[in-house]
């Protein structure tokens, strides 16, 4: 084993969109800029299956107020309006970023002043997807090697160093030997996406919430933890599950045959032949379908224009466990993307800021997100390391970290991190827990997850470090399964896609708010964030007016 | 090369249900190792004798195709089928 120390100013954790943004802005700023992922960058995270992005651009006719509308209307009023603002409004810039960088949009109409393929958005006609080829993680990369970023690949890091109250390093483990890194750095900023669990045939196993785990472990505050990814995996459009090359393709017909269509619209026949009608504009189907599973009327068959029942099945969500894009992660203190803790920064899905709300309501916002809040991340975290002093750091903590990197490859037996991850799975993935809540549910859900806590990860046991990687992952997986569980047990309402069958209405304006969550004394702490009054929905308004999307049992 | 048989499968039918979740052809492989670096879930590594890359571990892969996207001589074959491997819990 070799143990190896590197030094630099800004350590970035993970290198999807948000990841090379952030080196590359940071790197502007004249600081040294390490970036780390467990996988290769630009071959890593959820950016590979990333169709497209969104630029907000007055002078194509946007209108603020109506970008703002859709996303807080979609949202159910849980959006974070001040981050929305600063998403839209950056997202131009980091568009002719990227084109700078040498990123090839889709060209379609040719018009001079406009030269993007762009497309109205299913979910309003205000908004505008602009879809770039699948190469752009690779045309990132070489950018962020020329920008004379130091890209560290394959290694991943385990924990973050806290001295004084401050974040001042990372401890990490390589996944191709027994090697120790150990970074010393003035400023980290988390990208390394949001957390799901791992599922069969869905491209983004190697999510596992990494990022908020280090994070919750050194005591930041994350957000948002109750709600779900709204992405699908259906029997007969394969979306995500297809990889980058048919991708393309398969959203364009994804967006022409599925997403159009108002409420009220047909969706599909259960097995007593019943019509399943469109309950919401936005991603409606998984709660719809996971009701008719639960009165025990699945399967459900799509059908077709006309209305006739086909003979293709109609599965479930497949991202189950995921988080809501850009909505759940690491609270910041300020629009540069700091934590609440000194030195710590994140950006993209793994910045927690509830701007979406309370469901996804739209095609390439979590790019859009991931560049504009990179960027301000990378800069945030430059001008702090500008100004810290040198780090310093606790032996005794190094030591302790250290130990815990390896501990899975130095036990001589214990659980396997495949078999734990496959348990886990079963226990959270299922309807009865992840769409359709229901606070026994929830809490028998939660006693098991806090054995796997106390008995099962303290057990993991790795036989190579391709293994170890997996047990870190396990470890990170069930602390989110904790977070996910008290969230959902917390929000005593449906809201979005969280939906709690006893409590089966939004309750305004008692959760008119944000769920926080921290580490305090070994314990999760779990509090409301009030939403500023002059973002709440006019309530003089009748409950239907202000939520047009009905709640199974409402 | 690792061929899952999904259980439930009689003896006689085995050869038409073969499913081959990720393989690489060793024919086809220049030993570039792309794709080792293209995998998310760290399923390909190098073989240190033969220079060629193979499928390590299997377990992980979870069907994205960035593998075989990005290989230049085409020597992977992904099938969008992946039946779960029995687990045990001192595995």
């Amino acid at each position: 084993m070799v143990e190896n120390i590197v030094e630099t100013d800004v350590l970035v954790v993970g290198g999807g969109l948000a990841g090379c943004f952030a080196a590359i802005k940071a790197k502007e700023k004249g600081v040294d800029v390490t970036l780390v992922d467990k996988g290769y960058v630009s071959s890593t995270g959820q950016s590979p299956f990333a169709g497209s992005t969104m630029v907000f651009n007055p002078e194509w006719g946007h209108k603020l107020e109506d970008w703002m509308n859709q996303v807080v209307t979609i949202g159910e009023y849980l959006n974070n309006r001040e981050w929305a603002e600063i998403a839209f409004k950056d997202s131009y810039s980091r568009y002719h970023d990227l084109v700078s960088y040498g990123v090839k949009f889709l060209k379609e109409g040719g018009e001079p002043d406009r030269p993007v393929h762009r497309s109205p958005h299913p979910f309003g006609a205000v908004s505008e997807v602009v879809h770039w080829y699948p190469n752009f993680p690779q045309v990132l990369r070489k950018k962020v090697t020329a920008s004379g970023v130091k890209i560290m690949d394959r290694i991943m890091i385990t924990d973050l160093l806290k001295q004084d109250g401050k974040v001042v390093g990372a401890v990490s483990i390589s996944i191709d030997n027994l090697d120790l890194y150990i970074f010393k750095a003035k400023a980290t900023v988390i990208s390394a996406g949001s957390g799901g669990f791992k599922t069969l045939g869905y491209p983004i196993s190697e999510l596992t919430g990494d990022g908020h785990a280090m994070a919750y472990r050194v005591g930041a505050e994350i957000t948002g933890k109750e709600f779900l990814d709204t992405h699908s995996t259906t029997a007969d459009c394969t979306g995500y599950r297809s990889g980058p090359r048919p991708f393309l393709s398969d959203v364009r017909n994804f967006l022409k045959s599925r997403l159009r269509g108002k409420v009220g619209d047909p969706l599909g026949i259960n097995a007593e032949g019943g019509k399943i009608l469109r309950r919401g504009q936005s991603w409606p189907m998984w709660l719809e379908l996971e009701v008719e599973a639960h009165a025990g009327r699945a399967p459900v068959f799509r059908m077709s224009r006309e209305g006739e029942k086909t003979d293709r099945k109609m599965v479930g969500g497949a991202a189950e466990g995921m988080s809501t894009h850009a909505a759940d992660g690491i609270w910041p203190i300020n629009t540069k993307c700091a934590s609440t803790i000194p030195g710590l920064y994140a950006a993209g899905d793994s910045l927690g800021t509830m701007w979406i709300g309370a469901i996804y309501s739209g095609f390439g916002f979590a790019s859009m997100w991931a560049q504009t809040t990179g960027a301000r991340a990378g800069v945030g975290a430059a001008e702090y390391a500008l100004q810290a002093e040198k780090p310093t750091m606790d032996e005794e903590e190094l030591v302790r970290l250290k130990e815990i990197a390896h501990a899975p490859l130095k036990r001589k037996g214990g659980f396997g991190p495949r078999w734990v991850t496959q348990v886990l799975r079963n226990l959270m993935i299922p309807y009865f827990v992840c769409r359709i809540k229901h606070e026994e549910r929830l809490q028998a859900a939660l006693t098991l997850v806090e054995f796997f806590r106390d008995h099962l990860v303290p057990k993991l046991y790795a036989k190579d470090s391709h293994e170890l990687r997996l047990a870190h992952e396990t470890k990170n997986m069930v602390l989110n399964a904790e977070m996910k569980l008290r969230a959902s047990l917390f929000r005593t309402e449906s809201r979005g896609d969280h939906y709690r069958e006893d409590y089966p209405r939004r309750i305004d304006p008692a959760w008119l708010a944000w769920v926080m969550l921290k580490e305090e004394h070994g314990e999760m702490k779990l509090w409301k964030e009030p939403i500023p009054k002059e973002w709440w929905p006019d309530l003089s308004k009748s409950y239907e007016e202000i939520y047009p999307v009905r709640f199974p049992g409402e | 090369m690792k061929k899952y048989i999904p259980s439930g499968f009689q003896e006689s039918n085995k050869e038409e249900v073969i499913i081959v979740t990720v393989e690489i052809n060793p024919e086809l492989c220049d030993g570039c190792g792309i794709c080792v670096n293209s995998c998310p879930t760290d399923v390909i590594r190098m073989d240190e004798e033969s220079k060629k890359a193979i499928i390590k571990y299997l377990e992980e892969c979870m069907l994205c195709e960035l593998c075989s996207f990005h290989c230049p001589t085409k020597a992977i074959a992904v099938t969008p089928v992946k039946t779960a491997p029995l687990m045990v819990s001192w595995g």
